[in-house]
């Protein structure tokens, strides 16, 4: 790996003060994004500002109809979260379903969120639940945070600080993996509640996590799996790669999308 | 010879000497050695398929910080180093004789350690950088500037044996060096000529890798006070590599010390060795200065030795009942860009009928050179291959001529009364029991309840796919074995030749000494790895360790009870015939005397000993052994497909295998269940993929490179059979490979039946999920369905 | 550089190291523990698990320095002296390990789900809560023994009968 100065700091406006003073610096939380990148070589930022270090960035609350998460949350802890499991189970599921037990440890929500890997999960929740990234300086609604392929609305040194999901009535999330890297090659998250029905697709897009509108509008007339029966994605928008053509993700999409419907309230895996 | 019913340790499921220290974090792996005062080498890599090196300007990694030289391949001919003697033409006696053209000698291709020509596949070593530390070499090795000449290249097996195809070696007329040809052609033509049915199948068994836990690492050094080279390298048979690297240097093999302990898999990526070998030797004697060298996993991916990647088109002839009646093959085995083994081509060869009963057969075996890593041995060498493509065929014969798949192979089956059995290319089957082995088998599997199972499986929206294979794989292997068995006054040490990798040889070969000796397992200690101390041996490969290391024990502890009850009559004054060995101590008949090994032992030590008698209790034996063996077996299993995404769960998986005399259960059973997963591995998940378009590697990481895991394995029903050969004292066959050999053909017969209703499959292997749902969507097609729901 | 400092195997160790510095390597090279394996490049195989402050993470996807103040376990820090542990016990009789290079990760990767893990262990949901750690050798089938033997042993409840 290059070489390279670690931060630690101890607060929010430390890092940021780090940032601004330092060289192309990295924020690291768990660090299954960045270090992996670095010790390919792909990335080598001389300095790494550390917010793991900062307690105000970790929690998990509930209030007034939502469930906040801190940046730093590892995917153990939401997975785990009684506030969680009983709020947005299918949230607890698809935290609980990330990589494995060890990566779950030291993964976070913020990381994932603002990396936006086309393949992970936590995009599927934010976007299919309508949740607002909050960070040091604004508040951004999940509609205009996906801006593309590993591309999110975040400026440079913003810090994502927590993500404030609204509690649904009910939500699902179904997810058929890869058996190399056991990334999604197509994921749903359906959920219903304020702003109406949301469906959420990760893992098939060619520019990352997107809506399924047609989906969405089938559902909020008719909230069964039955009334998915004859929604198509186009696969023009669709990844096409040894995982699957794009028309085998959009089959994928529709099965995945059923499936969610068929299990409300739970996270189901499949390979 | 041997006295079973003395027999103590052989046979039992004894827990393993070599655990404790593996378990405590206290293993002594390669990278786990250091040496004061080392440094860090790191390799540049060619990135094209095929490319002249026209020059190499090493002064920008030269300023690197820490960098302490730059060597290449023009530095190792200067200074006169070698390639590597990786002689890959298989030589035992009993091996298939393969020939260049017309019976022409085999052009090898030298394997310098670094080339000075071109590179001839992707990620091949062009350039060794040392540094200080290993991150300072990496870096710099990036900075190596290089100028190529890229030429066109071919890296598709099929298309490498076209007469057009780029050239990798100018001093072939193309890139065929082999091309031999077997068996009967006038009867194999006449047998076709009169069939009933006439069955043909053309497949590929891809390519794969090894991906042992353990990263390839070196650490040579050079001692210029005692002019003596010494390597730690995990290795596949330390003393083989000594003697390679010793050539490579110019060295007496004397002077240069191989040690291997521990090894964190090997499957066959370790049974040749590696340029980095002799390259870090090189170095050190360069800089005076230790060089270490570990791979990244990635590097791994790309330059270790690959596995399998034949072309096979087979043919049956079958008569109006069903019984086969000849069989024509064509192999054509990728070796890549050099050679370095042709195990793979030529075990397979000698085994192309199977477990069958087939008269007459013809054989053309080709290996052809392209540009991607080279191949050699890998998990039961050419088996699986060629058991696929008898399976396959048997599974495409039974299909297409309204025969029951298994009626028609137990029809066919090696009959015990046929043994030894000479096949229709010449390999002497030593001794099986086919039919009794499918029974047990058929059994262990519940045959019985598969249609009760598919539907209940149906009811759930899955569909059941059961496979089934017969196998025979043979175990022959370096024929040259030798143990020195000392006994001193605390313990029996053995010093044998084989090099193990997770075997448990420290456990099993001490069974046998156990019980030849008569003396408690405990006492028992191996010593395998250090060529300083392990003179000769065959090294660990194709199943030959338990039948080799028993058979030169056995007759090891017959020299060794000799002299001992040479030592005991002079030490008890009596006449040397009434000295008897019985029970592991030595007692004089009519006498209530006996001495025990370990008094033996003390006095063994005695300075006041005739002459013929002194030197400690101790003995050196080598022995030859070129007679194969054939362990065989059968194997069932069933898998559920989710025909909406393809996705599949192996649900059983049973498996009988004879192994011969099975001396430990625990350590067999387990081969049998990690060769399972190798096997399975191809079948579903594992491929060394290359773009068509660029020649490139595209599978370079686990990211790409699925594997068997916890959650897509079954647990196993496995059930050894001991039908004792022949052609050794223990009467072993071998257990290691087994496991492998007929899973590529069982998955993909289940997976042939789980969609037959969707038409024959006409997909290689991996069978992803995306090739079967499109093997549905097609077949849903074909039949006039609505489509996918 | 920077101090690092964290307790291993419960002695406290304090060392000067460069801020790119993985754990793995901090306990391989730096501390000299060579038990925790390095086997892949991206944080797929399990070789490198440890414990760190009672959860089970990939010692080679995280930095020495963000162990600071931690406690740390590995493979060397699991027997009592000569008293193995019983997932060690477990896996040395059930033959759980061939070669030997993931069983360190493996054990730990076990040890704290079965100390960890809230509800029954099945085979299921072992295979399941496993899928983090590589094995070529043994196949699974005796390391899922193994881990159901040693959940049994050290699950059971203390108090006399």
């Amino acid at each position: 790996m290059h070489s390279l100065r670690y931060h630690r700091p101890g607060r929010v406006e430390e890092a940021l003060t780090l940032f601004a003073k330092g060289d192309d610096a990295a924020y690291l939380s768990g660090g299954h994004t960045l270090l992996p990148t670095m010790k390919q070589g792909l990335a080598r930022p001389p300095e790494i500002i550390d917010l793991g270090g900062i307690p105000a960035l970790r929690h998990i609350t509930s209030g007034d109809g939502h469930i906040t998460i801190g940046a730093t949350t590892c995917h153990a802890d939401v997975a785990a979260s009684e506030a969680v499991i009983k709020a947005i189970p299918a949230l607890a599921g698809l935290a609980g379903s990330i990589g494995d037990r060890h990566v779950r440890n030291r993964g976070t929500i913020g990381g994932s969120v603002a990396n936006n890997d086309p393949a992970a999960d936590y995009p599927a929740a934010v976007l299919g639940l309508g949740a607002t990234v909050i960070t040091d300086r604004r508040e951004i609604p999940a509609d205009d945070y996906f801006v593309a392929l590993y591309e999110t609305a975040l400026e440079p040194g913003e810090i994502i600080t927590s993500i404030r999901f609204p509690i649904p009535d009910i939500a699902a999330y179904a997810k058929f993996r890869s058996a190399a890297s056991r990334y999604s090659v197509a994921a749903v998250f359906i959920s219903r509640g304020a702003q109406g029905v949301r469906v959420a697709v990760t893992g098939a897009g060619a520019r990352g996590v997107f809506r399924a509108q047609n989906m969405e509008k089938a559902l909020a007339k008719d909230f069964r799996a039955e009334a998915l029966a004859n929604v198509r994605i186009d696969p023009a928008t669709l990844l096409d790669d040894l995982n699957g053509s794009p028309d085998y993700r959009a089959h994928l999409v529709a099965v995945m999308a059923r499936r969610a419907m068929e299990n409300l309230g739970t996270t189901q895996s499949y390979k | 010879m041997l006295n079973e019913r003395a027999f103590k340790a052989v046979g039992r499921p004894l827990p393993r000497k070599e655990d404790l220290r593996l378990i405590t974090g206290k293993g002594r792996f390669t990278d786990d050695f250091s040496m004061p005062g080392q440094v860090w080498a790191a390799m540049v890599r060619s990135p094209h398929p095929h490319a002249r090196i026209v020059a190499i300007d090493p002064k920008s990694a030269l300023e690197m910080p820490g960098v302490l030289g730059v060597y290449t391949g023009a530095d190792c001919d200067r200074d006169g180093l070698k390639s590597i003697p990786h002689n890959p033409v298989p030589s035992t006696n009993f091996d298939v004789k393969l020939t260049g053209r017309n019976g022409t000698k085999v052009f090898i291709g030298s394997h310098t350690l670094l080339p000075s020509d071109k590179a001839r596949h992707v990620g091949e070593a062009v350039a060794m950088v040392v540094a200080e530390t290993r991150d300072q070499a990496y870096a710099a090795a990036e900075v190596v500037d290089v100028t190529y000449d890229v030429l066109p290249w071919v890296a598709d097996t099929a298309a490498a044996a076209e007469p057009d195809a780029p050239r990798l070696w100018d001093e072939l007329p193309d890139n065929i060096l082999v091309d031999s040809s077997f068996g009967k052609f006038e009867e194999t033509d006449a047998a076709f000529a009169r069939a009933e049915h006439v069955v043909t199948m053309r497949s590929h068994v891809g390519r794969v890798t090894g991906v042992p836990l353990e990263p390839r690492a070196a650490l040579g050094h050079y001692d210029a006070e005692t002019g003596r080279y010494t390597l730690y390298a995990g290795s596949g048979g330390a003393v083989r590599q000594k003697r390679e690297m010793a050539e490579v240097l110019n060295e007496d093999p004397e002077n240069l010390r191989l040690l291997s302990f521990d090894v964190g898999g090997n499957f066959g990526t370790r049974n040749r060795a590696y340029v980095e070998f002799g390259l870090v030797l090189y170095a050190s004697r360069k800089l005076g200065r230790p060089v270490k060298f570990r791979a990244e996993r990635s590097e791994a991916f790309l330059t270790d030795y690959q596995g399998r990647d034949l072309v096979t088109e087979v043919s049956l002839a079958i008569d109006k009942d069903g019984k086969f009646l000849a069989m024509r093959a064509s192999n054509l085995s990728n070796v890549g860009s050099r050679c370095v083994s042709l195990s793979p081509l030529s075990k397979g060869s000698g085994l192309i009928t199977g477990s069958y009963n087939i008269p007459y057969a013809t054989l053309r075996s080709r290996a052809v050179y392209s540009n991607t890593m080279q191949t050699q041995a890998y998990r039961s060498s050419g088996r699986p291959e060629v058991t696929f493509a008898i399976e396959r065929l048997i599974d495409k014969a039974a299909r297409e001529l309204g025969f029951d798949r298994l009626e028609l192979r137990r029809r066919n089956l090696v009959r015990p009364d046929q043994m030894p059995y000479v096949n229709a290319v010449g390999s002497t089957y030593d001794s099986g029991e086919y039919e009794a082995n499918m029974d047990r088998l058929l059994a262990l599997a519940d045959w019985q309840g598969v249609e009760a199972r598919r539907a209940e499986a149906k009811s759930r929206g899955k569909i059941l796919g059961v496979g089934f294979a017969n196998y025979v794989e043979s175990s022959i292997g370096t024929p040259k074995e030798r143990a020195d068995v000392i006994v001193r006054r605390d313990g029996v040490e053995v010093v044998i030749g084989t090099q193990p990798a997770g075997q448990g040889h420290e456990t099993s070969f001490a069974q046998v000494t156990a019980d030849l000796l008569g003396v408690p397992f405990e006492n028992v200690t191996i010593t395998l790895g250090d060529t300083d101390v392990v003179s000769a041996g065959g090294g660990t490969h194709s199943g030959r360790s338990m039948r080799h290391a028993s058979t030169v024990l056995a007759l090891a502890s017959e020299d060794l009870i000799a002299k001992g009850r040479a030592l005991a009559a002079h030490c008890l004054d009596v006449p040397l015939d009434s000295v008897m060995f019985e029970e592991g101590v030595f007692r004089v008949a009519d006498r209530n005397t006996f001495l025990t090994w370990f008094d033996l032992a003390n006095r063994a030590e005695d300075k006041t000993l005739p002459e013929q008698l002194r030197g400690g209790l101790k003995v050196r034996r080598d022995s030859e052994m070129h007679t194969p063996v054939f362990p065989n077996g059968a194997c069932a299993c069933e898998i559920e497909v989710d025909p909406e995404t393809g996705g599949l769960d192996i649900v059983r998986y049973a498996t009988v295998d004879d192994v011969g005399r099975c001396i430990n259960p625990l350590i067999v059973h387990g081969q049998t269940h990690g060769g399972i997963a190798q096997g399975v591995g191809q079948a579903l998940w594992e491929q060394c993929a290359i773009d068509p378009g660029s020649g490139q590697p595209t599978s370079g990481s686990l990211m790409d490179y699925g594997m068997p895991r916890f959650d897509n394995m079954p647990s196993f029903k496995t059930q050894i059979v001991e039908v004792l050969s022949p052609t050794n004292p223990f009467g072993v066959k071998a257990g290691g490979e087994g496991g492998t050999t007929p899973a590529p053909a069982v998955i993909m017969s289940a997976v042939e039946d789980a969609l037959a209703e969707f038409g024959p499959l006409d997909f290689e292997m991996p069978a992803t999920p995306f090739k079967i749902w499109s093997a549905i969507q097609k077949g849903r097609a074909r039949r006039g369905s609505p489509a996918a729901a | 550089m920077a101090k690092v400092s964290m307790t291993v195997n419960g002695s406290p160790v304090s060392r000067e190291v460069e801020d790119n510095m993985l754990l793995a390597f901090f306990l391989r090279e730096t501390l000299g523990l060579t038990g925790t394996h390095i086997g892949c490049d991206t944080t797929q195989c399990g070789c490198c698990v440890v414990h760190v402050d009672g959860r089970s993470v990939k010692s080679c996807t995280m930095l020495a320095a963000q162990a600071n103040g931690c406690a740390v376990t590995t493979i060397e820090g699991l027997a009592q002296g000569e008293k193995l542990h019983p997932v060690q016990e477990a896996f040395h009789k059930c033959h759980a390990l061939q070669c030997g290079y993931c069983t360190p990760g493996m054990i730990m990767a076990a040890t704290n789900l079965i100390e960890t893990y809230d509800g029954e262990l099945t085979e299921e949901i072992v295979r399941e809560e496993m899928e983090g750690n590589l094995c070529r050798c043994t196949g699974y089938h005796n390391i899922v023994k193994a881990i159901l033997a040693a959940a049994d042993e050290m699950r059971q409840p203390r108090s006399a009968a």
